[in-house]
C-alpha cells in the first residue's frame, strides 16, 4: 500500500515535469508515435505490391507489430529509464541521492522516472491493435488470457535486460553503445519467427526470448501459438528475476566520484 | 550518548594511471597501470549525540566519501560504522528513515518542477502524515523565509535559495542526524548565516549535524568538536577550543600597497606572503590584538588601495597541526 501511494505520488511528479515542457511533451510523444507507425507502412507497402511473409496476412503481420508497439511502450514506461537514469547517475555521483531513500533503488528510479513520453506509443500500439484484430480471426477468452501472459512476459525480458545492462554500468561506466545490440536483437521480435532461420527462431524464443515481445502474444490471440511457445515464459521471468538480482548485487560496486 | 561510532574505517579505490598527451594516451588504450588510492585510510571517531562535528579537511581529502559511507551510500572496504545501533550500507532502508542528508554539489530537487513538488514526493516516500508535513513545512518555509521561493521551479532559483530548499527536503521528515557535505559551498555571505542559524536552531532542539566543509568559518561558528582529515587519514580530533588552543586566534589580512613594504611584520603582525611588492599577506593573532584595533593602527604604518581578511587557509592550518 505504502508502495503504491509513493508510486502515484512520483506519477504524479513525472507528469508535472512533462508538463513544465507541454510542446516537448506533446511533440515528443507526436514523433515517438509516427516513426513507429512508420514501421507497419512497410509492411502495407510489401503486401500492397504483392510480396508476403509466408503464411501470414497483411493483417495479421501488423497485429504483431501492433502488440510488439505496445509491449516496447509498457516497458518504457515501467522500466524503461532505469537503464539511462543508472548510467547517468553513476557516471556524474548523482547515485548517492537515490541511496538516500528509504526504497529500493529501483523502484525509486522507476517510479520517479516514469517515462511519460511512451504514453503516444501505447496509445498507437493499442489503436493499431484493436484495427488489426478487428480484420483477424479471434481465438476467444483462452487466447486473451495467454495473450496477457505472454504479453507481460515480454515487457518481463524487456526490463530483466535493461536491468542486467543497467547493473552492468556500476562497474562498466558509460556502456553508452550496449544497449544498441539489445534494440537490434528486439527487432526479430516484429515479425513472424517461421521466416528466420532454426537457429534465430531458436534464440528468439528460448536463449534472448524476444519473440515473447510480439510474436507470440499476438500468435495467442490469432489462436496460432504453438504451445511450446509457452516454454519461452520461463526464461522471460528468469531474465526478470536475474536482473534484479544482479542489479541489487551491483549496487555494492557503486563507488561515486570526487566531492 | 554515543551516536556514531567509526572504527578503522577504510575506502579503498581502484583506478587507472593514465599518461598525459597523445603517445601516453593511445599506450593506455591497451595498457593501463592499476592503481589503489584509499580514499579514507583507516579513520576511528566518536560523535555525541545532540553535538555537531565538523569534519575539515582540503579538497581530495577523503571526508565527503567518509561522509557517504556514514549515510549508507558507500560500502566501506573495511572497518565499522555503528549509527544509532545501525550499519549504514547494510541496514540502509531503515537506517535512511531515520537521517537527513544534503549534499552541496548534488541536488535531490527535481530540477523542472517547484521544490514543493519535490518535498511533496518526499513525504510520500517518508510516510509523513498531513499534520506533520504541513507544521514542518510551515516551520522550514518561515525559518528560511521563502515561502514564494518554494513554488517557483527549481531551475529558476539562485543557488542560495536551492540551497535552502535542499535544507528543508533533507529536514521535513524530522531526521535524528543530519549530514552536510559543503552546504556553505558557493553561498554568499547572507545565505550562509541564514544556514548556519537555522542549523543552531535544530540542534538547539536535539538535531545532531554532522558537517563536512574546508570553510572553517562553517566549523567556529557551528561546531562543537573537530575532526581534520588529509589524505585520508585523521590528523585531528577533538574539541573547537581544542583546536583554538593550536592555532590561537588568527586571521590572515591581505593588503593591495601604494608603495613597497620591505619588512617582516607590521604592528605586531607577522608578514607571511608576498605576491609581489605590492601585494602582501599578513598573519594577526587576535587573542593579542583584536582585528578592529589592528586595523585601526594599519594606516599609522602603511598605506594600501585594497584590504580583505580572512580565516587561516586549510593548508596552513593541516601544516600547524602536524608540527605540533
Amino acid at each position: 500500500m505504502r508502495y503504491l501511494k509513493i508510486y502515484m505520488t512520483c506519477l504524479h511528479t513525472a507528469f508535472s515535469r512533462a508538463a513544465a515542457y507541454r510542446l516537448d511533451f506533446v511533440l515528443g510523444n507526436l514523433i515517438t508515435l509516427l516513426s513507429n507507425i512508420i514501421f507497419p507502412l512497410v509492411t502495407v507497402l510489401i503486401y500492397a505490391n504483392g510480396a508476403k511473409f509466408p503464411g501470414w496476412t497483411m493483417w495479421e503481420v501488423l497485429l504483431i507489430q501492433s502488440v510488439f508497439s505496445m509491449s516496447n511502450a509498457v516497458a518504457s514506461m515501467i522500466c524503461g529509464s532505469i537503464l539511462w537514469v543508472t548510467m547517468d547517475h553513476v557516471q556524474s555521483g548523482r547515485f548517492e541521492t537515490v541511496l538516500l531513500k528509504p526504497l529500493s533503488p529501483l523502484f525509486y528510479i522507476a517510479a520517479a522516472n516514469f517515462d511519460t513520453g511512451s504514453i503516444g506509443l501505447f496509445l498507437g500500439g493499442l489503436a493499431m491493435t484493436i484495427i488489426s484484430a478487428s480484420f483477424t480471426k479471434s481465438s476467444g477468452a483462452w487466447g486473451i488470457i495467454l495473450f496477457l501472459l505472454l504479453f507481460l512476459s515480454g515487457a518481463a525480458v524487456m526490463c530483466g535486460l535493461d536491468l542486467i545492462m543497467a547493473a552492468i554500468s556500476f562497474k562498466w561506466v558509460g556502456n553508452s553503445r550496449i544497449p544498441e545490440i539489445f534494440e537490434s536483437i528486439k527487432e526479430f521480435g516484429k515479425y513472424p519467427l517461421g521466416i528466420f532461420p532454426k537457429a534465430v527462431q531458436v534464440m528468439s524464443a528460448l536463449i534472448i526470448p524476444v519473440a515473447v515481445v510480439g510474436f507470440f502474444p499476438a500468435s495467442a490471440l490469432l489462436g496460432r501459438l504453438d504451445m511450446y511457445s509457452l516454454l519461452s515464459v520461463i526464461p522471460c521471468m528468469l531474465f526478470f528475476i536475474f536482473g534484479i538480482w544482479l542489479y541489487n548485487r551491483m549496487i555494492k560496486a557503486y563507488e561515486g566520484v570526487g566531492g | 550518548m554515543t551516536a556514531i561510532k567509526v572504527e578503522n574505517l577504510v575506502k579503498t579505490y581502484t583506478t587507472y594511471k593514465r599518461g598525459s598527451g597523445f603517445k601516453e594516451t593511445v599506450k593506455s588504450f591497451f595498457k593501463r597501470e592499476k592503481v589503489q588510492i584509499n580514499a579514507v585510510d583507516d579513520i576511528s571517531f566518536e560523535i555525541e549525540q545532540g553535538s555537531i562535528c565538523g569534519i575539515l579537511g582540503p579538497n581530495g581529502a577523503g571526508k565527503s566519501t567518509a561522509i557517504k559511507m556514514l549515510c549508507g551510500a558507500l560500502f566501506p572496504t573495511s572497518g565499522n560504522i555503528d549509527v544509532m545501533g545501525y550499519s549504514p550500507a547494510r541496514d540502509r532502508m531503515k537506517y535512511v528513515q531515520r537521517i537527513g542528508a544534503v549534499f552541496g554539489q548534488r541536488s535531490q530537487l527535481i530540477w523542472d518542477i517547484p521544490p514543493v513538488d519535490s518535498f511533496a514526493m518526499n513525504k510520500a516516500i517518508y510516510g509523513i502524515s498531513d499534520g506533520d508535513y504541513k507544521r514542518r513545512l510551515d516551520e522550514m518555509t518561515e525559518l528560511f523565509d521563502v515561502g514564494e521561493v518554494i513554488h517557483k521551479p527549481t531551475r529558476v532559483l539562485s543557488l542560495g535559495e536551492r540551497m535552502k530548499c535542499e535544507f528543508i527536503m533533507a529536514m521535513l521528515h524530522s531526521p535524528e542526524i543530519v549530514f552536510l557535505d559543503e552546504p556553505t559551498i558557493g553561498l554568499d555571505v547572507i545565505a550562509k548565516n541564514k544556514i548556519r542559524e537555522v542549523v543552531s536552531e535544530m540542534n538547539s532542539k536535539g538535531t545532531t549535524f554532522i558537517l563536512t566543509t574546508h570553510d572553517l568559518e562553517d566549523v567556529e561558528q557551528l561546531a562543537d568538536n573537530v575532526i581534520i582529515i588529509n589524505h585520508g587519514k585523521k590528523v585531528f580530533d577533538d574539541t573547537l577550543s581544542g583546536l583554538k588552543n593550536i592555532l590561537g586566534s588568527k586571521k590572515i589580512v591581505e593588503l593591495t600597497l601604494t608603495e613597497p613594504f620591505g619588512g617582516s611584520e607590521i604592528n605586531g603582525a607577522k608578514l607571511i606572503g608576498r605576491d609581489n611588492e605590492l601585494n602582501i599577506s599578513l598573519e594577526v593573532d587576535t587573542e593579542k590584538q583584536p582585528i578592529t584595533d589592528f586595523l585601526k593602527s594599519l594606516t599609522d604604518h602603511v598605506s594600501f588601495k585594497d584590504i580583505s581578511v580572512r580565516e587561516l587557509p586549510m593548508d596552513m592550518i593541516i601544516t600547524r597541526i602536524y608540527s605540533e
